[in-house]
């Protein structure tokens, strides 16, 4: 049997479903009017989003030279939040399809994900995608992946998804330039996990690759990083509708179903082995899920009854039935004295932060209060040990600290010749440390930076986005953790200390964050009946201060018989605009306050 | 006893055609309405000289050649409608528009047939706003002779400046001079309109607003503080930056001049913005006003005129043009029926506005109706404990303070 195992890697709407679908379509799996939707993303909140978070498995048959080939196609989350996930999809392939738009050209993911292949000892095969666009410039692209990527400009396949043109090239290439897989080196089962999703019906559905042996129905099984066993019920593959198969031979792929209950007891790349008879070592490249970005999420709720215990538990529900179904995000129950009780969350990636929290709002249909976002920090304490922490609340007091360290990111921008000074202004006022500027295409350039994930996890990406007209990409990489001067400055809202609102920046932005900070929040805290001074403070040291006057007028002068139903309304409005609203001793404070200590600019 | 609708009225056509499309009237509003014991009536006369720059109301530039017809035409709105009343009115308020831009023949017409048609109480308050510039001795006089005995001027303030501002183009003294003339005629229940917080007035200009209202001996004053309405040229001239907002707490201290003055002279504050002088053991309230805000049956009458019977609130074609072509029951819109909460929370909204507040009997029946019976209770309670809520005997009310903060307490029970 000839098996081809490979993924399809691309930038964000550079076509990959699309391609996906066509292939499938190509190979007779699906039948045109199935190949109408795109039939591998399968969250609702993905496709809106344009991006593919689950990755599948889908198996199809190919003639080549008068052979039968099997193509295992398996798919990968396209965003760098989920590198690692993306890492172990590639770890069970020989080989991947490289998708660029003819329109659009390299993208900065386009990099990152080509590298990430590369590294993985991945065969590519270029593809120049939306050639039948009238914008599309093929040869112009083809030139950019040879100068960029060091493949061969003739090597690229031009296709069009959309029409199928060049669809039968590539299938032919993915049989004669993807390597088959490589030979066993062990006689113990191994397969390694890359991926699963959890089922209402039948549980964690593990998706896997064989690279030693086999697995067959009824297996006692190991997850040797866990150590935990269970025993395969069901086995099978998507074609890309489900088939049982009794066995999954090597080099195949497939999915399981063992009575495993929650995701969180699976981990991807861990190695499926035999319990009876296991494998000495587990296939290399296991790592836990690494959360890089943190937040609260707390139980919106107006002023009367705020914190009641029912609001909680509703959050806690909310937040326990989205783990099932992405175990890659942390909670842990957190108290504020001043928003009560919440969960603080760790995720993979600001994406990955938004999604959860679009996911507890749309399918637990709890409003939640999401605090600003902070990266984790490493504190050297006077006694010679390090702590990792997630939250400023949680800095220990400054006289046991020696060093306080912060992570950094590699980040790779792609962007258009002309903003180069703009973005490099951007990158200098948010502590970047500029390493390389390469020349990409005509009028396209890649710059390289070292920089703060801190600095970049609010705003970074939308002035991105502006500065370069929407052309701009970019990409990082948490490369390691530096010391440099930080300090926790404390909010405090009419003299009460705002833990939500504390923040850990460089000392010498500390000043102008302040203020930035206290003048958002005074026009976002409404005016109350009394006056509330805003102060920030580093320790017992007031650094910058506002104050917001007292509320003297809100009342409706005239309401008459033709009037009752308008005024109604407009006061129906300003109780409307309270909803997402916390209290904090006799202080209201709107959502969009707690965004505040994010401020970085006078808008 | 309610009145019953009798057989004429099967004969009276149960909707309106308009460009041939079929229209809802208040015939086809549900038998608790038609059968609603009226207590006031409320007209609408659309006339106006031009539309004032802060006025959100139905109003349109007066043509005369259209006078009679929709005088006509009112006249038979009257007679349908009242078909059946027998209870007596307590109220009769013809606002506008400006009213008084109705030539006095016109007038005549229409007050002999309101007291031919209506039934009338004989302690009737029947209100007429008056614009000052227009009022004659002539139609003071015929108003008085057919049963008007209230006037309303629209005097907004004293000081020509402002009055620019406000786009108001009468001349001060012509308030001195109508209300003159008014009382002359024998229509001494005189009201004054006031504005406060106008751009630019100063603190002390506001006391001689007061001051020279008071010189005309009013039996009750209304003081707004002046409100930017949505999609009036006056919100728009603010937001394009043609003047600023004066500053709350002077508006603030503003209305606080008003109390203090308004006291002293005899008057007794029974609403947000209203003042009554006190007379024997009351005051000179407007008993038209208190039917809305303590939510009792009114029927409207004539182009964009709303009305409000047991809890259903509609209001009349606002065309003059479409008012004119159907006849007798002309086309209503923003047909209103409020759910049990709503009606809970409107009536709070509404009673809370008076200073004579809401009686506890009341509180505790409007508390146990409504989906949010408890929330509302810890709004009260948390408002009394800061000060904006009181309770004045068995009733609840808002405090001084609270009168200023109206809307932060009424928005929590709305």
């Amino acid at each position: 049997m000839n098996i081809r195992n490979f993924s399809i890697i691309a930038h964000i709407d550079h076509g990959k479903s699309t391609l996906a679908d066509r292939l499938l379509q190509a190979t007779h799996a699906v039948s045109d009017r199935e190949a109408k939707s795109q039939l591998l993303d399968s969250m609702d909140l993905e496709r809106e989003r344009g991006i593919t978070i689950k990755a599948s498995a889908v198996t199809v048959h190919h003639t080549y030279n008068g052979e039968d080939y099997q193509l295992n196609f398996i798919d990968t989350p396209g965003h760098v939040d989920f590198a690692y996930e993306v890492s172990r999809a590639l770890t069970a392939c020989e080989g991947a399809v490289l998708v660029v738009d003819a329109t659009q050209g390299v993208e900065a993911q386009t990099v990152a994900n080509a590298y990430l292949a590369v590294s993985h000892d991945l065969e590519l095969i270029p593809v120049v995608n939306k050639i039948d666009l009238p914008s599309a410039d093929p040869d112009k692209v083809a030139m950019e992946v040879e100068a960029v990527l060091g493949l061969p400009a003739e090597d690229c396949i031009y296709v069009s998804a959309k029409t199928g043109q060049g669809i039968p090239e590539l299938l032919d290439a993915i049989c004669s330039r993807l390597p088959a897989p490589r030979p066993s080196t062990t006689d113990a089962t191994r397969a390694l996990i890359f991926d699963s999703h959890y089922d209402d019906y039948r549980g964690v559905i593990v998706y896997f690759r064989v690279f030693d042996g086999s697995l067959k129905v009824g297996d006692r099984i190991r997850m040797m990083g866990t150590g935990r066993t269970y025993q395969i019920s069901d086995l099978g593959r998507y074609t890309p509708f489900p088939v049982r198969v009794k066995e999954v031979r090597w080099a195949e792929v497939g999915y399981m179903v063992a009575a495993i209950r929650e995701l969180g007891d699976v981990r991807v790349g861990d190695t499926i082995t035999l319990d009876a008879r296991p494998a000495a070592d587990p296939l290399p490249g296991y790592e836990e899920p690494k959360q890089m970005v943190f937040c609260d999420f707390y139980p919106s709720s107006t002023g009367e009854g705020s914190g009641r215990k029912g609001d909680f538990e509703a959050l806690r529900e909310a937040v326990e039935k989205l783990h099932l179904n992405d175990a890659s995000f942390t909670y842990q129950v957190e108290h504020s004295e001043a928003l009560g009780f919440g969960f603080r969350c760790g995720f993979l990636g600001l994406l990955h932060m938004d999604i959860v929290q679009e996911r507890l709002e749309r399918e637990g249909g709890v409003e939640v209060v999401q605090t600003a976002p902070t990266v984790s920090y490493k504190v050297d304490l006077n006694d010679g040990t390090q702590i990792e922490i997630h939250n400023p609340a949680d800095l220990p007091d400054m006289s046991k600290v020696v060093a306080i360290r912060e992570p950094i990111v590699k980040l790779e921008i792609i962007c258009p010749t002309e903003s180069i000074g703009d973005l490099m202004k951007l990158c200098d006022a948010r502590r970047g440390i500029f390493k390389t500027q390469r020349f990409l295409s005509e009028g396209r350039q890649i710059l390289d930076y070292e920089i703060p994930l801190a600095e970049i996890i609010y705003d970074f990406y939308d002035k991105l986005k502006s500065m370069t007209r929407g052309y701009g990409t970019m990409d990082y990489e948490v490369i390691e953790y530096r010391v440099d001067n930080l300090v926790k400055v404390n909010v405090l809202v009419n003299g009460t200390p705002v833990e939500a609102l504390s923040l850990i920046c460089h000392r010498d932005n500390a000043e102008y964050r302040s203020r930035l900070i206290l003048q958002k929040l005074k026009k976002q805290i409404d005016r109350h009946q009394f006056e509330i001074p805003l102060q920030a403070a580093i320790g017992g040291k007031i650094i910058a201060r506002e104050s917001i006057s007292a509320l003297r007028k809100n009342v409706t002068a005239k309401c008459y018989g033709g009037d009752v139903t308008r005024k109604r309304k407009l006061l129906e409005k300003q109780k409307e605009g309270k909803k997402r609203m916390k209290q904090i001793g006799n202080v209201t404070i709107p959502q969009e306050a707690f965004m505040a200590v994010l401020s970085q600019s006078e808008d | 006893m309610p009145p019953m609708p009798g057989p004429e009225h099967v004969a009276v056509p149960l909707t309106t055609t308009i460009d041939g499309e079929r229209r809802r009237t208040a015939r086809d509003l549900p038998d608790v309405v038609r059968c609603g014991v009226i207590d006031a009536v409320y007209v609408h006369v659309p006339f106006c000289f031009h539309k004032c720059h802060y006025c959100d109301f139905y109003s349109f530039v007066d043509r005369q050649d259209r006078q009679g017809v929709f005088v006509d035409r009112l006249i038979e709105e009257m007679t349908a409608a009242a078909h059946g009343w027998s209870a007596p009115l307590d109220s009769i308020f013809v606002g506008g528009g400006t009213p008084t831009l109705l030539a006095p023949p016109h007038w005549k017409r229409l007050l002999a047939s309101m007291r031919s048609v209506l039934p009338l109480s004989t302690s009737l308050e029947f209100t007429v706003e008056a614009n000052p510039e227009t009022v004659t001795p002539e139609l003071a006089e015929v108003l008085a002779a057919g049963g008007v005995n209230r006037a309303s001027i629209g005097a907004q303030s004293f000081e020509p400046r402002h009055l620019q501002t406000l786009e108001r183009w009468h001349d001060p003294a012509s308030v001195v001079r109508a209300a003159g003339i008014l009382r002359e005629a024998g229509i001494d229940n005189i009201n004054l309109d006031l504005i406060f917080g106008i751009p630019g007035q100063r603190l002390e200009e506001w006391y001689d607003d007061l001051d020279a209202a008071l010189a005309l001996g009013p039996s009750h004053l209304s003081c707004y503080g002046l409100t930017y309405e949505a999609n009036t040229a006056m919100t728009r001239r603010l937001e394009a930056g043609a003047f600023e907002r004066i500053d709350d707490a002077l508006e603030a201290e503003m209305y606080g001049a008003a109390r203090t003055r308004l006291a002293a002279a005899g008057f007794e504050q029974y609403e947000i913005s209203n003042w009554a002088r006190r007379a024997g053991n009351g005051i000179r309230a407007c008993r038209h006003n208190l039917a809305y805000w303590r939510s009792r049956n009114w029927w409207p009458l004539g182009p964009s005129a709303s009305g409000h019977v047991e809890g259903w609130r509609w209001k009349n074609v606002p065309r003059l043009g479409d008012y004119l072509d159907a006849s007798p029951w002309p086309p209503i819109g923003d047909v209103e029926h409020l759910d049990d909460d709503g009606q809970v929370g409107e009536r709070l909204m509404l009673g809370l506005r008076l200073n004579e507040g809401i009686a506890a009997a009341e509180l505790k029946m409007l508390l146990a109706r409504g989906a949010r019976g408890g929330q509302r209770r810890a709004a009260f309670e948390r408002h009394t404990t800061s000060g904006l809520l009181e309770w004045n005997g068995d009733r609840l009310r808002l405090t001084p303070r609270g009168q200023l903060l109206a809307d932060t307490v009424l928005a929590e029970v709305v």
